[in-house]
């Protein structure tokens, strides 16, 4: 890949730098340098001459690794490595967070990092022919490429871990109250409750809504004695015509209020 | 959820390093306050560099390199490790040794302009600057490139490429001093190659001289040994070689004036790098086998310091390995270490050349090295102790041509590390039988006497009351078999192997590339036997034996014990290729065939003479044989018996056979039958009937066939009470292509499923190659198909780069209803090709080494996907997740009632379903499962450079109490209950009577 400058004179002086830097050629350090502190005035010259010297080189990416409580340090993130797509370039994750991944050609890619206990973000690059710095995005996956996402993240990447992974899900052991705290317990200890007090309470109600509290009562069990039996049909009519049939009839009326007059007799 | 809490204690993980390539070294380091540390050091196969514990043979730490990035060399230094790894040494990595953690990483060049050297250490060294305490290292790569790189920054402080650099000057050899940096490589000159030494400037790297050195060297750069001495003038380096049977010798001199001269004296062999140049010392044998110490002394000569005893070339004893070591302060100490036919042991001397005043001091032992389980000794790596004058305590590291890595204190064994099982090729996972139930009384009780039996029966009624006792105890605590509990045996348990209640325990038989088969327990990964393949003919000239397939020939459901036959390809040196079959009691490694004498070297049976073209297990009734075909397309079976060889005879007419043919980068795929009669040769032999009709330059990569289990139920119920019927044709396969240009890279994958019988194609997608390389993964049971690629974007602009899963299920017919009934149709109905293809494609979160399902006894349970992923966890999907008919909108009420959700690109990644939890399974190549008893449960086991073992319930433990079911609040509830009952029955009978007594 060719190392073009830019006319950016920070971006360029980095860029030459980094060609040097993968060139390994000690003599030409000086010479280029001096140079760039020019750049303004030559800036087409040191671009021919730079990207002859180093014409088939490519852009090494930067970034780091913050370490927070999360992940306090290279021992408690493990042999890490931070790769772009599906993994034919990649650097590893050194003990002070750094890595570079070298050599990018131009071209879109997704920077994932490669841990096993811990969970980053993915982020967008796009190493660009013309740009001197890559542009870092945030990226989620399964969205498409484009368009880009409009914010841009500094460069060099940081990347700072998110979450560790949860493998284990606690023990559930027998304790008392939480046995009791259980809803189906609860139901049962209320019923309970209403069963014993069932008898209490039924004395001390006005007769009257006895009978109808009785009569109600008769109808769930029906209509729950037909929903178990299968016969759907009959249970529904029965609840929707159930109502139907208590109001025309107003016959059960002096019953009930005959048997209030009984009922209030006896204990006379 | 709690699927994982519930398996916690259910898995075991065993952390390789792989086999040594190297002899292994002892690095120590000192402390803070003192205290030395050491640890073993070697770079394995598996492209890992690695720390084991001395003491007890445990990881320290590992580093795993990436396959396209192999260790081409390794230096430790203090408390840090340089590695070059790359091709020609691209990158650059500094570990710290204690702790495995990296700390610089640079790349020095690119891939492609790294030079391939044979072997790949050529033209790659590091050398630390000893000078001072700047901790730089000195870096050759690429045969003519040295670097001196900061050791605090990792930055390069100068870098020096030989201006010619098409000369046919290699370096490969780097020795720093204070004045200069010598790099000493080999120019080829007509028929041997000359040593040339380049002076460098450590400061700034400027060539200092450069000069040939007259000398003709035949075999290569391991003959040249720099020897230093650190003198009162400082350092002082010489260059020896190997020349003409004598070993001559040069002084390395910034300005390199040095004439060389040659040693008078006797001839010699071979000169042996032992590890200690730096101390002056190495091993030269005479042409006579004896070996020779020779020092570099202080007036500057190489001298003769010690020849061993009795190390002239002989029948009675192997030839003799030599190594180096330092002990804590920095003394050197050398073993030799050889194999003795006679006394049947392994014999070790330690020389000590700073004892005994100066004169050198031997100390020997012999120690009882087991040559039948663990081959021949390849490497030895010694680390000595001086407790006290005139006493010498060593330890040997021995590693072994079967892959063992064993640790000897003197002669007591400390450790051995089966490193090969970082190599395994083939596995399988075999029953066992049930406990042996004492059963002496049956068949007596009709002879004997009243008198007799009322003794009997009192005697065991003596054992009532315990058995009552414990009875009532495991009512009352329920301690009953969990599926969670620990099945490993107690380690003092002799009794033999037999499976735990649910069938969670099996052995796996596992057969590994350097030459052993292992028998390893599922319960704990203990190895309960272990055998060395025999060579056969080929021990004569020497081989290999690689294991390609394994086969359950008796399980104990057929009565006895179990039995495996594992088919194996021995390469012998002579490059002659045949087929092999071993057959082996699985229990206890015991050979069936009985060609071997006991627990010696097992010998194997030589099926086919010449390279396997495919192998099947047929089983006929109770009988179960392996056929075996060949080059030319016969048909071997073994064992080959009159039976089976009828039983193939009434079958033969109905095999179709789909097999992949061909030469590496043009395989096809072609379906075969076999011939109904023998031909003249005496064998069936398959003909073809029909090649796949695939583009020319689309290669087979493999063939994915469907596990031999059963099938539950035939078809789904829909919610609208229609059902889909499964497409279950049972000559189905999936094939994986890649379709590329002449000799270049693959420009597309390929996925087809066709129809093994005739050749129809049913499905067919084309994949795009990342990077040129097809990496599909598939896996496919009943009618259900999952495939795993990376899409690199490329064929649609806008769309995201991501790893896919796509999910496939076939269903017969064109819909509803429709059924075929594919699992028993004839071959030739048109009805084979009548199916409906759900597919739906997910977003996977990470790449893969291998994807398989869950399977279990019946089937009936549901199955998951189990992966390898790359971050080295062993992780299951559930089938749910990935079923194909998910839905793209809100699902209606009948699709809730199948338990369908919306579709979601994306696969959610829970690491509550990572199987391997907090385990770093590292680089897991192939996942095997097997059902257990228990209709629920399937026993999962990964190997790679890990081995993996865990057991899953895809839909819960259905036929088992739950483990969390609350015994207590159960006998509470019930106590509770009664306790009611006991309160209310006066209360009701008071009340009943009142009603009695008030009743109108």
């Amino acid at each position: 890949m060719e190392c073009v400058v830019g006319l950016n004179v920070i971006g360029s002086k980095e860029k030459v730098r980094n060609c040097i830097d993968a060139c390994g050629t000690p003599l030409l350090t000086s010479s280029v340098t001096s140079t760039v502190d020019i750049t303004m005035m030559i800036p087409l010259l040191i671009l021919t001459l730079v990207s002859l010297l180093c014409s088939s080189l490519a852009f090494d990416l930067k970034g780091r690794v913050v370490w927070n409580e999360i992940c306090p340090g290279i021992g408690d993130l493990g042999q890490a490595k931070v790769v772009l797509d599906n993994g034919n370039l990649y650097g590893s994750v050194t003990r002070n967070g750094q890595f570079v991944i070298p050599e990018v050609p131009s071209g879109t890619y997704i920077l994932s990092v490669v841990a096993h206990d811990h969970a980053f973000e993915r982020l967008r690059i796009d190493v660009l022919d013309t740009d001197t710095l890559p542009e870092v995005r945030p990226y989620v996956p399964g969205t498409p490429l484009s368009p880009p996402s409009p914010v841009t993240l500094p460069y060099p990447i940081t990347l700072i871990p998110r979450a560790r992974y949860d493998y284990y899900t606690p023990q559930e052991s027998f304790n008392l109250v939480g046995m009791f705290q259980n809803p189906m317990m609860l139901l049962m200890l209320g019923t309970g409750v209403l069963m014993l007090a069932m008898p209490y309470i039924m004395k001390n109600m006005d007769p009257e809504v006895l009978q109808e509290f009785k009569e109600r009562q008769a109808k769930i069990t029906d209509i729950q004695s037909s929903i178990q039996n299968g016969d759907l049909k009959t249970g529904l009519s029965a609840m929707m015509g159930g109502e139907e049939k208590t109001s025309p009839a107003p016959a059960p009326k002096p019953q009930a209020s005959a048997a209030r007059n009984r009922g209030k007799n006896k204990r006379r | 959820m709690l699927t994982i809490v519930r398996f916690l204690w259910a898995n075991w993980h065993k952390a390789l390093l792989g086999v040594p390539l190297t002899r292994p070294d002892f690095h120590r380091t000192t402390g803070a306050h003192g205290a030395t540390r050491s640890v073993v050091l070697t770079a394995t196969s598996n492209n890992v560099i690695g720390a084991v514990h001395p003491e007890n043979g445990t990881v320290a730490w590992r580093y795993l390199f990436e396959d396209r990035d192999p260790v081409v060399g390794y230096k430790a230094y203090n408390d840090r490790l340089a590695t070059l790894s790359g091709p020609g040494g691209a990158t650059f990595r500094i570990l710290d040794v204690n702790s495995g953690h990296l700390l610089h990483e640079l790349h020095l060049h690119s891939a492609d302009s790294g030079r391939l050297f044979e072997p790949v250490n050529l033209g790659v060294a590091i050398a630390f600057d000893d000078s001072d305490k700047s901790k730089d290292t000195f870096v050759l790569t690429n045969g003519h490139t040295l670097r001196r790189i900061n050791g605090k920054s990792g930055d390069i402080v100068w870098g020096w490429t030989s201006p010619d650099q098409t000369s046919l000057v290699v370096y490969s050899k780097v020795v720093t001093t204070s004045d200069a940096i010598y790099l000493i490589g080999l120019a080829k000159s007509f028929a041997s190659y000359t040593v040339h030494v380049s002076a460098i400037s450590p400061d700034n790297g400027e060539l200092l001289s450069d000069a040939d050195v007259p000398s003709s060297i035949i075999n290569g750069p391991q003959g040249l040994i720099v020897v230093s001495h650190e003198g009162t003038r400082g350092k002082s380096v010489r260059l020896a070689w190997l020349e003409q049977a004598r070993i001559h010798s040069v002084a390395l001199t910034p300005q390199l004036k040095d004439k060389p001269t040659i040693k008078k004296g006797s001839a010699y062999l071979q000169v042996h790098d032992i590890g200690l140049q730096e101390k002056g010392l190495f091993v030269a044998t005479k042409e006579d086998g004896s070996g020779r110490v020779i020092r570099f002394s202080e007036d500057g000569a190489l001298k003769v310091f010690w020849e061993f005893a009795d190390s002239v070339k002989s029948p009675k004893y192997t030839e003799s390995t030599y190594a180096g070591g330092l002990d804590k302060d920095g003394w050197p100490y050398i073993a030799r270490v050889y194999w003795s036919h006679v006394f049947r042991q392994a014999s070790a001397h330690v020389l000590a050349p700073h004892l005994a005043e100066g004169k050198g001091l031997v100390t020997g032992f012999t120690f009882p090295f087991e040559t039948q389980k663990h081959g021949i000794i390849a490497n030895v790596a010694v680390d000595a102790a001086n407790p006290e004058e005139f006493r010498v305590l060593s330890r040997l590291v021995l590693t072994t041509t079967t892959g063992a890595v064993q640790l000897w204190q003197q002669d007591q064994h400390q450790w051995t590390r089966e490193e090969s099982l970082a190599d395994i090729r083939v596995a399988e996972m075999v029953e066992l039988p049930e406990p042996q139930l004492v059963a002496s009384q049956v068949g007596i009780e009709e002879t004997e006497s009243f008198g007799a039996r009322l003794r009997r029966q009192l005697a065991d009624a003596q054992d009532f009351p315990q058995y009552a006792i414990n009875f009532a105890k495991r009512f009352a605590t329920g301690s009953y078999a969990s599926a969670s509990s620990s099945i490993a045996p107690a380690s003092n348990d002799t009794s033999p192997l037999s499976r735990d209640t649910f069938g969670f325990r099996k052995i796996i038989v596992a057969a590994t590339s350097h030459g052993k088969v292992f028998g390893i327990d599922s319960a704990n990964g203990e190895i309960i036997w272990s055998r060395v393949f025999g060579l056969g003919w080929a021990a004569e000239v020497g081989g290999r034996i690689f294991p390609l397939k394994i086969f359950t020939t008796r399980t104990v459901s057929d009565g006895d014990t179990p039995q495996v036959v594992i088919v194996g390809q021995r390469k012998a040196d002579n490059s002659l290729v045949d087929t092999v079959a071993f057959h082996i009691d699985a229990l206890t490694g015991e050979d069936v065939s009985g060609t071997s004498i006991g627990q010696d070297i097992l010998q194997g049976q030589d099926v086919i003479a010449g390279a396997l073209v495919e192998a099947y297990l047929f089983q006929d009734g109770p009988t179960k044989y392996v056929v075996l075909l060949d080059e030319y397309l016969q048909v071997h079976l073994f064992p080959d018996t009159p039976e089976n060889a009828d039983s193939f005879h009434k079958v033969a007419p109905s095999i179709h056979l789909p097999l992949r043919t061909g030469t590496a980068g043009s395989h096809r795929l072609g379906g075969h039958k076999v011939s109904p009669e023998k031909e003249f040769t005496g064998r069936h032999i398959a003909y073809p009937i029909w090649t796949a009709s695939l583009p020319p330059n689309e290669d087979v990569r493999s063939i994915v066939t469907r596990p031999h289990e059963p099938v539950a139920s035939l078809g789904k119920v829909l919610g609208n009470r229609t059902t889909l019927y499964k497409y279950l044709n049972p000559g189905v396969v999936v094939v994986l292509t890649s379709t590329s240009t002449p000799s270049g890279p693959a420009t597309s994958c390929g996925v087809y499923v066709i129809d093994g019988t005739k050749g129809t194609i049913l499905y067919h997608a084309n994949l795009p190659a990342a990077g040129g390389v097809c990496d599909v993964k598939a896996a496919f049971t009943e009618n259900w198909l999952v495939y795993h690629y990376y899409d690199d974007g490329s064929a649609n602009a806008d769309q995201a780069k991501s790893y896919r899963m796509v999910s496939l299920e076939f269903y017969e017919g064109s819909g509803v209803d429709d059924k075929t009934s594919s699992s028993d149709l004839s071959a030739y109905s048109n009805d084979t090709t009548r199916i409906s293809v759900y597919e739906q494609s997910y977003v996977f979160p990470r790449g893969i080494s291998t994807i398989t399902t869950t399977s279990t006894k019946f089937g009936i349970t549901v199955k998951d996907i189990l992966v390898a992923g790359n971050n080295h966890q062993v992780q299951s999907f559930p089938r749910r997740f990935l079923d194909p008919r998910r839905p793209n909108r809100k699902p209606t009420a009948e699709e809730q009632e199948e338990w369908l959700i919306q579709y979601d690109p994306l696969l959610p990644d829970d690491p509550k379903r990572v199987l391997s939890h907090r385990y770093q399974v590292a680089r897991i190549r192939k996942i095997i499962t097997s059902p257990a008893l228990l209709e629920s449960t399937s026993l999962v086991f990964g190997y790679g450079v890990d081995l993996f073992f865990t057991r899953v319930a895809p839909s819960k433990t259905f036929d088992v109490l739950n483990e969390n079911f609350n015994k207590a609040q159960l006998v509470l509830t019930v106590a509770g209950l009664a306790l009611a009952i006991v309160i209310t029955k006066p209360m009701v009978r008071r009340k009943r009577l009142r009603e009695r007594w008030y009743a109108s």
